[in-house]
């Protein structure tokens, strides 16, 4: 393109823009996932604690493969259970809390078997565990899916003889923008309040209700300093060192 | 505080204890003092040396060692004589041994009986004037007086206390870490004392540790990690049961 109206020298040569070029498959594998059991919390321990734990976490990962799962996630985990048939015991669930850090690491799954909710939190690291399968993939709306306990039993039940689902890597995990429909009131813990911050119920009570319990909102919570933890360095330093370790 | 699984599928709650640049300070031969065991100072953490006194400072100059924020001392047999500077690791105790933890406890601050002797207090209603959380009658009418030791409102807590026979899971020679068994007293990164347990029960247990300490340029060559039989490792593979 002929640029005459530049500023300095007319006549001077103005080489083209180079051309941009994007490369997609660079793009895809560029997503992370950090299991967040390898982020420590914030006070006043000793890193060199966090180092160590993190340490016996990954010798755990090199033997036994725990796949990368999400809230959400319905998973089938077979133990060792010394009083079972066959001294195995497997259990189908939705992942609906993920919670502790470092080696206490839990997970909590949820079914319905013949009409009785079941939930049963298992160790991460617990050397008992002799795999854990993901049988579906799907993100939901909110990070904790403990109102499934006051929801019908029909979200809360998943087939126990599921086939698992392949994934290609390096691909977006769905978001399943599922409204969940809830029992008659009194729930256990009142879910209608913004502290617990639910997108994934679909709230059949009166506007009389909702308006009510956003009396006990806290605007101010999400502007208080104190409060802030920003990971981003901390969970880039241990990105690097976990895959550091897995890779040899 | 970390889980520890054993071989059997249990879990066990384990403390993690640093050794930090520990060294002996003195010798006290059993005639210098009381008479019946022979003491070792033990000087732990290193700390600054310009906030104490030229006499403080007499001990750590001749055993030739930075001053140290604690010094303990500890009872020992007449043939544990250990040259003062000697520096102690983590690797004076094994996996499989029983030990005794004492430390400072966290200090509570001034509290009321209720929470300091575990009193019952009085009921919230049914007629209760201003009393909720006293601690009510102190003695009885014959005695006419309160008995000395009497459990009443004070200062709670920052004192020292020990939980004994605390089992040894893993010893990490590296960064001189001691996995112990339980709960320790006092808060985190608080200095703690670790002894060989006193308990009759495990006195087998304690027998042929490392004596009278272990030398770190001797020929002993450690692996990084030393673990009871017991203890599940992680390079093992998944527990099962047959």
């Amino acid at each position: 393109v002929c640029r005459l109206s530049s500023d300095e020298k007319p006549g001077k040569f103005q080489p083209p823009p180079k051309p941009v070029i994007i490369d997609k498959l660079k793009q895809i594998e560029e997503r992370r996932f950090l299991s967040p059991e390898f982020i420590p919390p914030r006070g006043r321990m000793d890193p060199l604690k966090f180092f160590i734990e993190r340490k016996d976490m990954i010798q755990r990962r090199k033997v036994f493969n725990i796949p990368e799962f999400y809230v959400g996630h319905i998973l089938a985990v077979t133990t060792a259970d010394l009083y079972a048939k066959d001294k195995v015991n497997r259990f189908v669930g939705i992942c609906i809390q993920r919670g502790g850090k470092g080696l206490g690491a839990t997970f909590v799954l949820r079914n319905v078997i013949e009409d009785q909710g079941v939930e049963i939190c298992y160790e991460l690291y617990n050397p008992r565990i002799q795999a854990i399968e993901v049988l579906k993939l799907e993100k939901r709306l909110d990070d904790n899916l403990m109102y499934l306990r006051d929801a019908l039993p029909e979200y809360s039940t998943f087939d126990v003889n599921m086939k698992p689902e392949t994934r290609l890597d390096h691909e977006e995990i769905p978001v399943n923008k599922l409204q969940v429909r809830m029992k008659p009131k009194p729930w256990s813990k009142r879910w209608e309040r913004p502290r617990y911050n639910i997108k994934g119920i679909k709230f059949e009570l009166p506007e009389k209700v909702m308006k009510e319990a956003q009396k006990w909102s806290q605007p101010w919570l999400e502007f208080d300093m104190l409060r802030e933890y920003d990971t981003s360095k901390i969970e880039e330093k241990i990105w690097k060192e976990v895959n550091e370790e897995l890779k040899k | 505080m970390m889980p520890i699984w054993t071989k059997s599928g249990k879990k066990h709650a384990v403390t993690l204890l640093k050794v930090q640049d520990c060294h002996v300070l003195k010798y006290i031969s059993k005639e210098e003092s009381d008479g019946k065991t022979a003491k070792l100072l033990v000087g732990g953490k290193n700390a600054s040396p310009f906030s104490k006194s030229e006499s403080a400072m007499e001990i750590f100059r001749e055993a030739g060692v930075p001053r140290k924020q604690k010094v303990t001392m500890f009872n020992v047999t007449d043939d544990a004589l250990v040259k003062p500077g000697t520096p102690l690791y983590a690797a004076h105790f094994r996996p499989g041994q029983f030990v005794d933890v004492t430390a400072k406890t966290i200090g509570k601050g001034f509290q009321g009986v209720m929470k300091r002797w575990g009193f019952k207090g009085q009921p919230a209603s049914h007629g209760q004037t201003k009393t909720h959380r006293r601690p009510g009658a102190l003695s009885t009418n014959k005695a006419a007086k309160v008995y000395r030791g009497k459990k009443m409102p004070g200062k709670m807590g920052n004192i020292y206390r020990t939980s004994f026979g605390l089992k040894v899971w893993r010893i990490n020679t590296k960064h001189d870490i001691i996995y112990v068994n339980g709960s320790v007293p006092g808060h985190t990164n608080c200095l703690v004392k670790v002894r060989d347990s006193k308990l009759p029960t495990c006195k087998e247990y304690n027998k042929n540790p490392p004596f009278p300490t272990f030398f770190a340029d001797g020929d002993e060559k450690l692996p990084e990690d030393l673990y009871d039989e017991e203890m599940f490792q992680f390079t093992d593979p998944s527990v099962t049961y047959t």
